[in-house]
């Protein structure tokens, strides 16, 4: 009995000390707002991509993760929490401490989640920090040897057969909004296949299994050289510096343009000297030469946005998805 | 050739020996602690390595790996608890012997398995990489339910006593992995309201609670005086046991169920949670006395001792030879090479060549400190258990609470494993096996995602799961597995 008495008190000293030390930090963090901007960070950040390692945004954020980490004095730990189109980890933020030790790095991804209502949080329940990464390299890929030879091909093919080309996506991410589009400019009808987030695509279309894969041109280049994989074209204004001799969706006769970008963003109720610092580390970060050469070989651009430009994007591109998502429920 | 030695000379100076072993000790200690897990010792030190060169940087991460996913044979031997899933089958017979004072044995034969099985993986690895991940590639949705379904029915193995109650432990298990947002379309289920809930269950909560809670929770009803002490004294038990005879006296065993492992860690999203299972129930059902498992015998733990470390090597193959990680250590690990500027693909070997097989040496020379360091180690590992053990499990729970509440920094984590920590010995007081549930929670969300993801790609056909080739035969086997179970369960009816 006695045993079990001090085992049972050591059990209880334990936990306690623990609670007791998660309190006091946590207060010591939020506390007192002054203190926490001119001090920030004290600690290390924890970094939250609701998106898969070995992804674009998975890529994107670490490596700008580790100059802002130079920037900022301490680490930036990036934690992948995925799931249904990436409002799992966009719930995890928005329910952190607003500390400042709790980021979100995220992608237009969120506009669409909250379109197709797969949550209610948007970009106006965080503080923005801003935006230094674009991809405009948003393209259709499709194995080397696919019969599918171009958009023109691709239309013709998918009207002739309806519902015969499969065609990945991520139920409630981007290329979901993307194929909606497509099919209702064009007039066509896809097999649209969920097979996960991005690696998961890649593997899918090296495995034959799925016919065409929208996805970032930069992260399939390598594959593209290799001779595995073709672009069928990129959705964007002008072809990319990187890759000239794609052409865009334009030049082939379907009018689709998208851009994709790579926000930060803290919970709402951050203190305002936090963001503040976080969005200088931005700024010198996309400033920085290195780092735009380490961006460019992933066909992306560097430039910064600071958090009101941020916000005009967000709403700007949340009308223009509603829009598109209204006229193809239709 | 060439490339190896290039890649040799990238690993052979005193600077990255002493990175690989500082990595495998750390990774030892990661994997031994419950609630403590490789995943996590990778993720600490992930940051750390992207201040080193790349070969250094993965050298680091290797040594952790691999020092990560051994580690958990210490608890699952000395104390019943399994510190990572890839320990779960190590305890079935590991402890039962250590009870029988053989601890010194049973950590010689897990010692022996890990590393061979180990280095067999790495081996095939280095070799045979890129053929092996364009089998992996024709693995699709269809072909990985008939998998999971396969896996299920392995239930029956591992319901001692009853089938109905295995049965109905795996039921939980599959219900437990269907609590938060659904796959696909995130409909949230069984959240009954809850935020928390919305995230679902995570593995690593389940799994101590159920298996580490528990036991400890039967420890202290138990109040028998600590075995350890009794035993003081027997040499026995203290005893370095190098039974290497053991191991290779019955060769089939130990590369059936490495090449299991291989084979299981290839497949991305399966893993080495599952690899030590299926090769611990086959061993089972091969053997010519199955009775004789979970009572200490030497072939049990050999399985799943060899599986668990052959599964490394396995899930790396997909890692490096096309970019996609199979398991949460992987996912890491290519995070780790894409800040180092090494995009991991079908070009990563042109590009990079000799740091690929720096990556191999590193594994190999990982795995090497990974057996050193364990056999110096064992004779104080078996002191652990002089510890009383109401100064210990206070120390182990508390360590599970952390781990919970690391997962994902959310403190539901933590009251999540006191929850099953309390179903995991309610099971057991109603002598419900606990493995069926784990199975069920781990394959219940793969089989689910590929039944749904496999239905789009045949827009709502059934057949093609049961039509391409790779899922027939797994399907097949599956159906053996059934009517195996059935059968001896006819012939023990019969007798009795």
């Amino acid at each position: 009995m006695k045993k079990l008495f001090i085992f049972l008190t050591l059990v209880f000293m334990v936990v306690l000390a623990g609670c007791n030390n998660g309190n006091a930090s946590s207060e010591g963090e939020g506390g007192d707002s002054a203190d926490a901007g001119a001090s920030y960070p004290e600690q290390e950040i924890n970094v939250v991509v609701p998106a898969g390692a070995g992804g674009d945004t998975d890529r994107n954020t670490r490596v700008t993760a580790e100059y802002l980490s130079e920037e900022l004095g301490q680490e930036l730990i990036v934690n992948n929490i995925t799931g249904s189109g990436g409002t799992v980890g966009v719930d995890e933020v928005n329910n952190a401490e607003a500390d400042g030790y709790t980021v979100l790095a995220f992608h237009n991804s969120m506009i669409i989640n909250d379109i197709l209502g797969l949550t209610d949080v948007n970009y106006e329940n965080f503080e923005l920090v801003g935006s230094i990464v674009q991809d405009n390299g948003n393209a259709f890929i499709v194995n080397a040897d696919s019969d599918i030879q171009d958009i023109e091909t691709l239309i013709e093919m998918a009207q002739e057969s309806p519902g015969e080309i499969q065609v990945a996506t991520e139920t409630g991410a981007f290329t979901h909004l993307q194929l909606l589009e497509f099919q209702e400019e064009t007039g066509t009808e896809f097999n649209v296949v969920d097979v996960g987030g991005a690696a998961d695509k890649t593997t899918a279309l090296l495995g034959d299994q799925i016919d065409i894969i929208p996805t970032q041109q930069g992260l399939v280049q390598e594959y593209i050289d290799s001779g595995d994989f073709r672009s069928l074209g990129v959705m964007s204004e002008e072809r990319l510096e990187g890759a000239p001799d794609t052409p865009t969706f334009t030049e082939q006769g379907a009018d689709i343009v998208y851009d994709k970008f790579f926000f930060w963003a803290f919970p709402e109720g951050t203190p305002q000297e936090v963001v503040d610092k976080f969005t200088g580390a931005l700024e010198s970060v996309a400033n920085n030469e290195e780092f735009q050469n380490e961006m460019s070989e992933f066909l992306v651009d560097v430039s910064y946005m600071n958090p009101e430009e941020t916000q005009q994007l967000f709403e700007d591109r949340t009308e223009k998805y509603s829009e598109i998502y209204e006229q193809t429920q239709q | 050739m060439n490339l190896f030695i290039e890649g040799f000379a990238l690993i052979f100076n005193f600077n990255t020996i002493l990175i690989i072993l500082a990595g495998v000790a750390l990774g030892l200690v990661f994997g031994s602690i419950p609630g403590l897990t490789a995943t996590m010792a990778v993720a600490i030190c992930l940051p750390i390595s992207f201040g080193m060169d790349a070969a250094n940087g993965m050298a680091l991460l290797m040594g952790l790996y691999i020092g990560g996913v051994s580690g958990g044979m210490i608890p699952a031997i000395l104390l019943n608890l399994p510190g990572t899933p890839s320990s779960i089958s190590t305890t079935f017979d590991g402890y039962p012997m250590a009870q029988k004072g053989l601890a010194g044995r049973a950590f010689g034969l897990s010692i022996i398995s890990s590393f061979f099985g180990g280095l067999i993986s790495i081996i095939i690895l280095m070799l045979l990489s890129p053929p092996l991940a364009q089998v992996a590639l024709e693995f699709g949705p269809f072909e990985y339910f008939a998998i999971t379904m396969f896996a299920l029915t392995l239930i029956s193995s591992l319901s001692e006593g009853s089938l109905v109650k295995g049965l109905i432990a795996a039921l939980i298990g599959l219900t437990l992995s269907f609590v938060g947002a659904a796959p696909i379309d995130s409909y949230p289920r069984w959240t009954f309201g809850v935020d928390s809930l919305r995230a679902g269950f995570q593995l690593l909560p389940v799994l101590i609670g159920l298996f580490a809670i528990s036991e400890m929770l039967k420890v202290i009803e138990d109040r028998k005086p600590d075995i350890a002490k009794t035993k003081d004294g027997n040499s026995e038990e203290t005893k370095v046991g190098f039974p290497l005879g053991a191991v290779f006296r019955k060769p089939v065993n130990f590369i059936r169920s490495t090449l299991m492992g291989v084979g299981i860690g290839i497949l991305p999203g399966i893993g080495g949670g599952t690899a030590n299972i299926i090769a611990y129930v086959t061993a089972k059902r091969q053997s010519k006395t199955p009775e004789k498992f979970g009572e200490g015998i030497d072939d049990g733990v050999i399985a799943s001792e060899s599986a668990n470390n052959s599964a490394v090597g396995g899930a790396l193959v997909p890692l490096i030879s096309l970019g996609i990680p199979g398991d949460t250590v992987t996912a890491m690990l290519l995070g780790g090479l894409m800040i180092h500027g090494l995009q991991a693909g079908p070009l990563l070997f042109e590009n990079n060549g000799p740091l690929v097989y720096s990556i191999f040496v590193s594994l190999l020379i990982a795995n090497v400190f990974m057996a050193v360091l364990l056999l110096s180690g064992m004779k104080g590992f078996v002191k652990l258990l002089s510890i009383p053990k109401h100064y210990l499990y206070p120390v182990i729970i508390a360590l599970c609470v952390v781990g919970s509440f690391g997962v994902n920094n959310r403190i539901f984590d933590a009251g999540a494993l006191i929850f099953f920590g309390i179903l995991g010995y309610l099971m057991i007081k109603g002598k419900f096996p606990l493995t069926p549930l784990i199975l069920g929670f781990i394959l219940g969300p793969i089989a689910e995602v590929n039944l749904r993801r496999g239905l789009q790609m045949s827009s709502g056909d059934f057949m093609p799961f049961l039509t391409q080739p790779i899922a027939a035969v797994f399907w097949i086997i599956a159906i053996g597995s059934i009517a195996f179970s059935l059968y001896k369960e006819f012939k023990k009816t019969r007798s009795s």
